[in-house]
């Protein structure tokens, strides 16, 4: 695949060489089918110290997924066990993300994935047929079109599932009997529709809890499962990290040449920080919006502007045209959400002008905007 | 082993660096202490404490159990404040501490603590530093040294480790259970010289650090030299590394062998001091050992556990005690069998609890732990991995308030149940003795644990006023021996009409820790209950606060008191700007003052009074625009001022004259009506106001009325302003009459004029208004009493040609309406079911 004609390049293609250098060195006991060993899988997302050398070169992990250290080591032990892994939490906590990671080590591939949506049917999750192929010569495996959750069992690499609770609760339940008897039967194809699992299968799910339009899950499903629940980042210097880091690689995605202001970053991250926690950096008390504060929000926000300044403006971050896009980011859910977010320039932003200035002052300045 | 040091005096010193709790610690300790043999275990821990190691290591002691240390600064050592210390000392079975008593006593060796006594550590230390932090339970553990460095910090980062105590467990506890001791115990103290190279030494001096290890290194060569009769004589030592060297002048036989055991934080600078001899920072002057307190008390792993707040080291003491016990009895994987045991069990309790934790959960939370280990390169999974598997295997569904239950139930094994015991000869604090003594005296049982029950005539028997005296010390101190059922509440002012008091007590372990933790106030139930009145007073910010003190002190018959609480009590009436804490004050005191003959006090209360009374009438002028909700307390307030200052007018001045001669000229004290007319002054300059709260207008004209400084025409003035006003202003009419009614409620019968405004604004007002108004009107006239209410009604009927009788009758409901009723019923239901 070549990653340079493509919108949003697969885990596995964008850190090639990453995977390529950790599996050369990989010198970890490998649960059967792995591509690398937990320990790798571990190094791969968390990032290394020190960088990897190999055939001459030497590659450097960097830090994928920044936030609870401990909660990735667990995915990776739960998906070498027996049980499926659970990822839930609030919108824009980077789940997804994290699945797309942990597969892409796990199995060098990413995109073995149902998208769950409303619509979601029990045929996509486990098999359907090309009727022209089924009518021409009857059920056999040819007929058969496999979904991503069949072609893990059969080559024993793992299942992404997104958005599990947003497919109808008895869809979600066709997934019980696979994951405990790691068996799937298509009685249409007689003796040889039984498929077994081989090793290395299991299912990711991700899950949003707070959304509107959610489903429950059956207990049943629940138990088949290890829950990790993904909090969203409580430190401001990491969810600035993480904007800096984001920016930097959809900028390069979209061959943009623009540094990242670290200064506009940390703004957005406090605000976001601020808004969302309900307290300031200094101790007010802050009306939180209704809106989902997320830190993929704020990274949208920052990209946004980047873009405008990019292609509209002199190449630099306009506060005013940032303030635009906070504002289309609110104003999402609910109209009081901007009342909120103004009271809180008119309180926050604006003692923070005045004991910072500079771009603080530009901030406030810029709350014109917010109508 | 580098911990070693010789020294010349004969001996061969070997200090063993340890944190506080830690089973690989106690472990390597008792270790060393079996294969070296030493003649002395000396250990880190004031020595005011080493009377108390018999009772220690006694067979019916049982930890956990906690040193307790009580200092009375009653020299100012500490600080000009002279105030009350007191810190906890526990230890736990794998304390590395009481690991080294056990086995050294076992030897037979002499066993000391060598640390400064806690008073002497706290005038060492600085204000907020050190065991003079403020915010937490106090505790003499200082492992919070070894944890807090920025080295620390940098190594949790790099090791990827969530924080200190990950760390530690990971390459101390984990590895020192497999690791050689010397290996060990070097890696140990490598760690400590880090943790103390990048502590600076201000800090270091400011935590009394300095002066403590000073004093622990004399405590060291006196103990050296006494084992080896070579007191007097100094020799330079040659310390050096690989420490089996023979000491120059003496022999293999003469060597006594020194074993220290102390906080590894301070092992370098010992090992520093003891080769050098440098005894400099040594306080110059102990303080006094009479106000020093030490006694042993029995200890729970809940007040050990880190995480319940509590400053003592490591978290998950239950945890560690299971370890423990597996290390004890030579177990191969025991940390392995603790963290299957631990899972397990919270299985079992959340089935018990909620019934959804199935077996294959518990076997994928066994591989989870021992996956994660694996992962994280640990020979066995520890705490850490334990709570992480019970995470990810038991909880189902996003982790939050409502599914965190398992979380919980782990977190209270891990916690662990124990309650320690303490042997017949440890000794107890006075204050406990008093407490045994008094219920002695007063026939009061506390060999069960059942509830009792005794009733107390306390105003005519003296020993009933005693007990209740007793009851209520012991109630103040919080120790929940007694709770009063019945009896006059001076602190509510309810039920002051009662004689007699009932109440009911009961004994249980809970008070000897209550007490225990009181005995820094004093030694006696009268002091302890005095110092913790003192020091409520201090921390007092409102009068209301210092005046219910001050009725306290009147129920504990805190007679000698009085005085000083009197002279915090005018502080704080002069420093309080709150109206309604000044006017809760003067009700506090006007009680005291009319009752203290029944509790049989003398107590000369008039100038607190007077000063409240000053500064009331400074705040009321500005009382006139309070919100509703505030309305009946202000009211209330100025109706108490004006009876307060009534009083003092018609006591007789002469007579506080003559009270006061003693203490001062009489002309210190303005005569009353001065009060008086700054009082009516003050309503005056109220009623000015044109936004005032109509109920409070209400209540000042009633009390100008009642008081002869405003005719009934100027009040019926200002009540037609109401009722003529512009609609809203009408409205509050109702709020007016309840002020005023309040203030003054013989206006009504005062010719029927007021009746008659009444009258008219009710028939003004629609029946939407009039309801919306019914509750102000009724409390309005809740202060007639019904005979009145009869009066008035009858008074008001007469202005509708209706005979009060008339009102009283009630009007039948004919038969049809019922029939009416019934019909429409039977017809609804019927409908009803029709659909």
């Amino acid at each position: 695949m070549d990653e340079h004609k493509l919108l949003r390049p697969p885990v596995e293609v964008r850190y090639r060489e990453e995977l390529k250098a950790l599996k050369a060195t990989d010198t970890g006991k490998k649960p059967e089918n792995w591509q690398l060993s937990p320990r790798a899988v571990r190094t791969f997302i968390l990032g290394s110290k020190t960088p990897v050398s190999y055939e001459g070169g030497s590659v450097t992990i960097g830090k994928k997924y920044f936030g609870n250290d401990a909660l990735v080591e667990r995915c990776i032990i739960t998906l070498a066990g027996n049980r499926g892994l659970m990822l839930v939490g609030e919108p824009g906590t980077a789940k997804t993300m994290l699945s797309e990671l942990l597969s892409a080590a796990v199995s060098g591939v990413s995109t073995n994935t149902i998208q769950g949506t409303a619509g979601t049917t029990e045929d996509m999750i486990k098999y359907s047929w090309n009727y022209a192929l089924l009518l021409a010569k009857g059920p056999s495996r040819e007929a058969l079109v496999p979904s991503p959750l069949y072609v893990g069992m059969e080559q024993g690499i793992l299942t992404r599932f997104e958005e599990i609770t947003r497919t109808p609760a008895e869809v979600q339940d066709s997934l019980i009997s696979v994951l405990s008897d790691k068996v799937l039967n298509v009685p249409e194809l007689g003796d040889g529709g039984i498929l077994f699992a081989r090793p290395g299968f299991n299912v990711i799910g991700t899950a949003n809890t707070r959304d509107k339009g959610v489903n429950e899950m059956s207990s049943a499903l629940k138990r088949r499962f290890n829950f990790e629940t993904v909090m969203p980042v409580r430190e401001v210097a990491l969810e600035k990290q993480i904007i800096i880091n984001e920016v930097q690689n959809l900028a390069a995605e979209s061959h943009m040449d623009m540094p990242v202001d670290e200064d506009v970053a940390e703004l957005l991250a406090s605000t976001y920080h601020e808004l969302r926690e309900g307290v300031s950096a200094l101790g007010h008390r802050i009306d939180s919006p209704s809106a989902v504060m997320s830190t993929a929000e704020a990274v949208s926000v920052y990209y946004q502007t980047m873009i405008g300044g990019y292609y509209y403006g002199d190449g630099t971050m306009d506060v005013d045209d940032l303030v635009q896009n906070l504002v289309g980011a609110l104003s999402k859910e609910n109209k009081e959400d901007l009342t909120r977010v103004k009271d809180y320039f008119n309180t926050v932003i604006r003692d923070k002008a005045n004991k910072e200035g500079g771009l603080w002052k530009r901030y406030y300045d810029a709350r014109k905007w917010l109508k | 082993m580098e911990t070693i040091l010789r020294r010349q005096e004969m001996a061969e010193i070997k200090l063993l660096p340890v944190r506080h709790h830690s089973p690989a610690c106690a472990w390597q300790v008792r270790r060393t202490i079996r294969d070296w043999q030493p003649h002395a275990v000396l250990i880190e821990g004031p020595d005011s404490a080493c009377g108390l190691i018999p009772a220690m290591l006694d067979e019916a002691t049982k930890a956990p159990f906690a040193m307790y240390y009580s200092y009375d600064d009653t020299a100012g050592a500490v600080s000009e404040e002279k105030e009350k210390y007191r810190c906890y000392y526990p230890f736990l079975d794998y304390s590395p501490e009481l690991a080294a008593l056990r086995a050294g006593d076992a030897l037979g060796a002499k066993v000391a603590f060598i640390d400064l006594p806690y008073g002497d550590i706290l005038a060492a230390s600085h204000a907020g530093r050190g065991m003079r932090r403020e915010g937490e339970k106090s505790s003499y553990n200082d492992d919070y040294l070894l944890s807090r460095s920025a080295y620390v910090q940098r190594l949790c980062e790099k090791t990827g480790l969530r924080s200190f105590d990950e760390f530690w467990e990971k390459y101390f506890e984990l590895e020192g259970l497999e690791q050689e001791t010397e290996t060990w115990f070097d890696n140990l103290l490598t760690y400590c010289r880090q943790a103390r190279e990048s502590t600076p030494r201000e800090q270091l001096e400011e935590e009394g650090c300095l002066a403590r290890e000073a004093y622990m290194a004399a405590k060291i060569l006196e103990t050296a030299r006494q084992l080896s009769g070579t007191e007097g004589k100094h020799r330079k030592a040659a310390g050096e590394k690989a420490g089996t060297c023979r000491q120059p002048a003496g022999t293999e036989e003469g060597l006594r062998r020194i074993l220290v055991v102390t906080g590894g934080f301070h092992t370098p600078a010992l090992a520093r001091r003891l080769e050098t001899g440098d005894l400099t920072d040594m306080p110059e002057k102990l303080v006094s050992a009479r106000d020093q307190g030490v006694y042993l008390m029995p200890y729970s792993m809940e007040a050990a556990d880190a995480l319940n707040g509590y400053a003592s080291g490591m978290p998950f003491p239950g945890f560690y005690q299971e370890i423990w016990g597996h290390v004890a009895e030579e177990g191969e994987r025991p940390y392995t069998d603790t963290v299957l045991n631990m899972i397990v069990h919270t299985g079992k309790a959340i089935r018990r609890a909620e019934g959804s934790t199935s077996t294959y959960d518990e076997i994928c939370a066994c591989s989870m732990a021992e996956g994660l280990a694996a992962l994280r390169g640990k020979s066995q999974p520890g705490a850490y991995e334990l709570r992480d598997a019970v995470l990810s295997c038991f909880v189902k569904g996003e982790y939050n308030l409502a599914t965190d239950e398992p979380m919980r139930l782990l977190r209270r094994q891990m916690t662990g149940r124990q309650v320690g015991e303490l042997c017949r000869d440890a000794g107890e604090p006075p204050l406990l003795q008093d407490f045994r003594m008094g219920c002695k005296r007063y026939g009061l049982q506390t060999a069960s644990t059942l509830e009792n029950e005794v009733t107390l005539s306390v105003f005519s028997k003296q020993k009933h006023r005693q007990i209740s005296m007793f009851f209520h010390r012991l109630l103040f101190l919080q120790t929940s021996f007694a709770r009063r059922v019945k009896g006059p509440n001076l602190q509510t002012g309810r039920d002051r009409n009662l004689m007699r008091e009932i109440w009911k007590y009961k004994w249980s372990a809970q008070v000897m820790a209550a007490l225990i933790d009181a005995s820094v106030y004093g030694g006696t139930l009268e002091e302890a209950a005095t110092g913790l009145v003192m020091e409520s007073l201090k921390k007092a910010v409102y009068a209301r606060e210092g005046a219910l003190l001050l009725s306290q002190v009147l129920e504990m018959g805190l007679e000698r008191q009085a005085e000083q609480v009197y002279g915090h009590l005018s502080q704080l009436l002069v420093s309080d700007t709150d109206f309604y804490s000044l006017a809760d004050a003067l009700r506090s005191m006007t009680m005291i003052r009319q009752l203290q003959r029944l509790y049989d006090f003398q107590w000369d209360i008039q100038e607190p009074l007077q000063i409240c009374v000053r500064r009331l009438l400074g705040l009321l002028p500005g009382m006139a625009r309070v919100k509703e909700e505030d309305m009946a307390r202000c009211m209330e307030a100025v109706k108490l001022l004006y009876q307060v200052i009534g009083r003092m007018e018609r006591e007789d001045s002469p007579v506080v004259n003559k009270g006061d001669r003693d203490k001062g000229p009489a002309e210190e004290t303005p005569p009353d009506n001065v009060l008086l007319d700054g009082y009516f002054e003050a309503l005056l300059t109220m009623d000015r106001d044109s936004g005032i709260q109509p109920g409070v207008h209400g209540c000042i004209h009633g009390l100008l009325y009642g008081g002869g400084r405003e005719s009934v025409e100027q009040t019926r003035q200002v009540c037609r302003g109401y009722l003529t006003g512009t609609g809203e202003q009408l409205m509050k009419t109702a709020l007016f009459f309840r002020g005023l009614f309040f203030g003054a409620k013989d206006l009504v019968f005062a010719g029927d004029d007021f009746l008659r405004m009444l009258d008219e604004f009710l028939c003004r007002i629609g029946e939407e208004d009039f309801m919306r108004l019914l509750p102000e009107l009724h409390m309005a006239f809740t202060y007639f009493t019904p005979s009145e209410t009869d009066r008035i009604a009858r008074t008001a009927a007469g202005f509708h040609g209706e005979s009060g009788r008339r009102l009283q009758e009630r009007q039948a409901v004919p038969e049809a309406w019922y029939l009416y009723g019934r019909e429409l019923e039977r017809y609804a239901l019927e409908e009803m079911e029709e659909r």
